[in-house]
């Protein structure tokens, strides 16, 4: 039954894990679901966990990187409260005004959510329920052709997560706060699906943090599949502080509509592996993406961002834009490819990442790809690293600032930089203070 | 200088027989200066391009840069050729760039009160609240014609040349050092900006506080008038004089006095 291309204990681990647990799985006694999850491990089963020689993974080979496959998290174990959500986020987190949605190890809680100020502009459902009798929009939002294992993977193994549907036109003021907080006692993986669909003409903020209850290992495997209708305008943020000894394996799907405008950001300081993997496909003209990021990480740890934007049709507007501060033996990578379809001519594409090295044992790979199939289009890309300039410590050291506040300083402008182009200020401002926090801690 | 004799001998910058190297390389920059600015005076470095004007006023704030190979530079009796950039800060130097340096994502009113509150706290003096160095920095900012949104902005990013130096010298009166560099601060600036600036810089003037002014043109000395003017030239000073020391270099140029003229 198990083709013999899965070599390593963590590919066996994940294999095994669905033969044993199919069963128990939501939709299980459903024959659509049966068969999409079947069609998913096949394609799994195929290939195993991507490696080097795939060039989208050359950067996290995780058939080396994962060593085991942990046991599915059990469902629905640990009694909760909103202060342990509010720990787990973190004061500054934890104190956004928001509307509330507690995804725990891998399932979603109705209990710890509060949505009750959504009323009739959106609906929230917990996808582990849905699958029980999938709706056909819903069939057809699960459904996923690309070769992409770990995709495959979440398909074959999702236990929950939340689907979320905005009504046209509806105008959210709050952010909708996903939070997927990983809380069993022995190391876990957690597998999510979120499902969001955004009505034409809506205004929403959404905003996915993924965080965790203490230092337990955790394998996640997250994807977020968003839908947004013609004249939308969406933020979609997410906040990744995982703890040190986990791995988060996080899928972006974005599809946009016509004349609408999405401004996405994701700062990420958690995780010992985080491979933060974005597609954004233009299926409307007029449209515009604005996608920036901002990494902090030191010790071994490792962040890869991986990003595809897809110009399917004409006259869209790309922007990609990362910055990164990495210490130690720190390890970032951001690849970002721009494809621009044959036909979809007055494209406008720009990319940049930098990354500044507090170390001389940090690495930074960037690689910006471009693919281009019309002749009328705008598409650039550029990419800095190096270190805190010395020019500018002096002028500030000149000033009478102490060095290591200085450093700090620059370093805190160089993230704050790239935070600003978070609209909502209560995000933006919980951003900033996590990182002087994080700078703060870096000689513990 | 009337009264100025009366002070205590200590209360200057002396800079005795001063050489620097580039710390990277071997070019001597500075071959032998002697130089004293009592408190209350103020005076003028003038000199060709290259001649060690920018070099002199690196070292005075501590640049790393360059070397020192011999002589020494005191403040108020002080050694400061030991002491670290925001050390002098601290002690009271500043250097007015000739090239404010840009820094974005640091907000121009941040950075302006971490300044003097660090230097506030090096001083043992309690940091300023909120609307205290809300106040104080109005005040000074409308002196020198400078708007309230280039203080939201991020440092110099995006000025003229005439706002940057605008912000070097509200940055010293907020400040308020007590050894004021200017180094090249009239570069770049028009007619109107100059005044703007050279007011700035007379409403410092003062009996607790030296100045340098370096300028490669004599037209900034019509506006601050100094005690006294020097001419650098190749890494010396070469003559020493009054005012009127401009005037004359202004006519005959730097190559009647001996130097290679630019």
């Amino acid at each position: 039954m198990i083709p013999e291309i899965l070599k390593t204990r963590a590919e066996q681990g994940f294999a095994d894990q669905f033969i044993a647990g199919k069963a128990g799985l939501p939709g299980a006694g459903n024959a659509w679901v049966e068969g999409l999850r079947d069609a998913a491990w096949k394609t799994y089963a195929a290939t195993g966990l991507p490696h080097r020689r795939i060039e989208e993974w050359k950067y996290t080979d995780l058939r080396t990187l994962l060593r085991d496959a942990y046991p599915p998290a059990p469902a629905l174990a640990e009694a909760l409260n909103g202060d342990d959500i509010a720990q787990a986020l973190g004061k500054d987190m934890a104190g956004i005004d928001c509307h509330l949605l507690v995804v725990v190890d891998g399932h979603f809680r109705a209990g710890l959510s509060d949505v009750s100020g959504l009323a009739d502009r959106a609906k929230v459902h917990s996808l582990g329920d849905a699958l029980g009798d999938p709706e056909d929009w819903l069939k057809s939002a699960l459904e996923q052709t690309r070769s992409d294992t770990v995709l495959a993977l979440n398909t074959a193994l999702m236990t929950g997560g939340v689907v979320l549907r905005i009504e046209e036109d509806a105008s959210i003021g709050k952010p909708v706060h996903i939070v997927h907080l990983f809380a069993a006692k022995d190391a876990a993986s957690i597998t999510t699906r979120n499902i969001i669909v955004i009505g034409a003409g809506a205004e929403v903020t959404l905003l996915e943090s993924y965080v965790s209850l203490g230092s337990t290992p955790a394998q996640r495997n997250s994807v977020t599949d968003l839908r947004a209708g013609d004249g939308s305008r969406v933020q979609h943020v997410k906040f990744q502080n995982e703890n040190l000894s986990s791995v988060h394996l996080t899928n972006w799907m974005t599809r946009l509509g016509a004349d609408m405008t999405y401004n996405a950001f994701q700062f990420s300081i958690g995780a010992s592996l985080a491979r933060n993997q974005i597609s954004v496909a233009f299926a409307g003209e007029g449209t515009s993406s604005h996608l920036s990021s901002a990494v902090m990480a030191r010790g071994k740890q490792h962040n890869d961002t991986t990003v595809v934007i897809d110009h399917a049709v004409p006259g869209c507007e790309s922007r990609e834009f990362s910055k990164l501060v990495l210490d130690d033996a720190a390890r970032g990578i951001i690849q970002c490819k721009v494809k621009v379809h044959r036909g979809a001519q007055k494209s406008d594409g720009y990319q940049m990442a930098r990354g500044l090295l507090l170390s001389e044992g940090a690495e930074f790979y960037s690689k910006p790809e471009l693919e281009i199939f019309a002749d009328d289009v705008v598409c650039g890309h550029g990419s800095t690293s190096g270190q805190v300039d010395e020019n500018l410590m002096f002028y500030l050291r000149s000033r009478g600032i102490p060095e290591a506040q200085a450093r700090a300083l620059l370093i805190t402008a160089f993230v704050g930089e790239v935070l600003e182009k978070i609209a909502n200020e209560d995000i933006r401002a919980a951003f900033m203070n996590m990182a002087e926090t994080w700078l703060a801690s870096e000689d513990e | 200088m009337a009264g100025v004799k009366e002070r205590k001998t200590t209360e200057m910058l002396e800079i005795k027989n001063l050489h620097v190297k580039i710390a990277d390389d071997d070019t001597k920059i500075l071959k032998g200066i002697n130089l004293r600015v009592p408190k209350g005076e103020v005076h003028a470095l003038m000199g060709p391009n290259g001649s060690g004007k920018s070099t002199l006023a690196y070292v005075l704030a501590g640049k790393d840069d360059y070397e020192i190979t011999d002589g020494s530079i005191t403040w108020n009796g002080e050694d400061i050729t030991g002491m670290a950039p925001d050390e002098r800060a601290a002690a009271g130097i500043f250097l007015a760039f000739q090239y404010p340096i840009e820094i974005p994502g640091v907000a121009t009113m941040t950075f302006l009160r971490t300044s003097l509150n660090a230097i506030r706290k090096a001083r043992g003096e309690a940091e300023l609240s909120t609307p205290d160095f809300i106040r104080l920095v109005r005040e000074k900012t409308k002196a020198l014609d400078i708007k309230d949104d280039k203080l939201k902005r991020p440092l110099n990013v995006g000025f003229s040349g005439g706002e940057k130096k605008r912000q070097e010298i509200l940055q010293m009166a907020l400040l308020e050092p007590s050894l004021c560099v200017l180094d090249e601060t009239d570069s770049g600036l028009d007619i109107d900006a100059v005044k703007i600036v050279s007011e700035g810089v007379n409403a410092l003037r003062g009996p607790e506080r030296a100045m340098l002014i370096i300028t490669h043109y004599q037209r900034l000395l019509n506006y601050i008038v100094p005690d006294r003017v020097h001419v650098l030239s190749d890494g010396k000073i070469v003559r020493s004089g009054g005012k009127e020391l401009a005037l004359e270099l202004e006519e005959s140029g730097y190559a009647a006095f001996g130097a290679a003229a630019a």
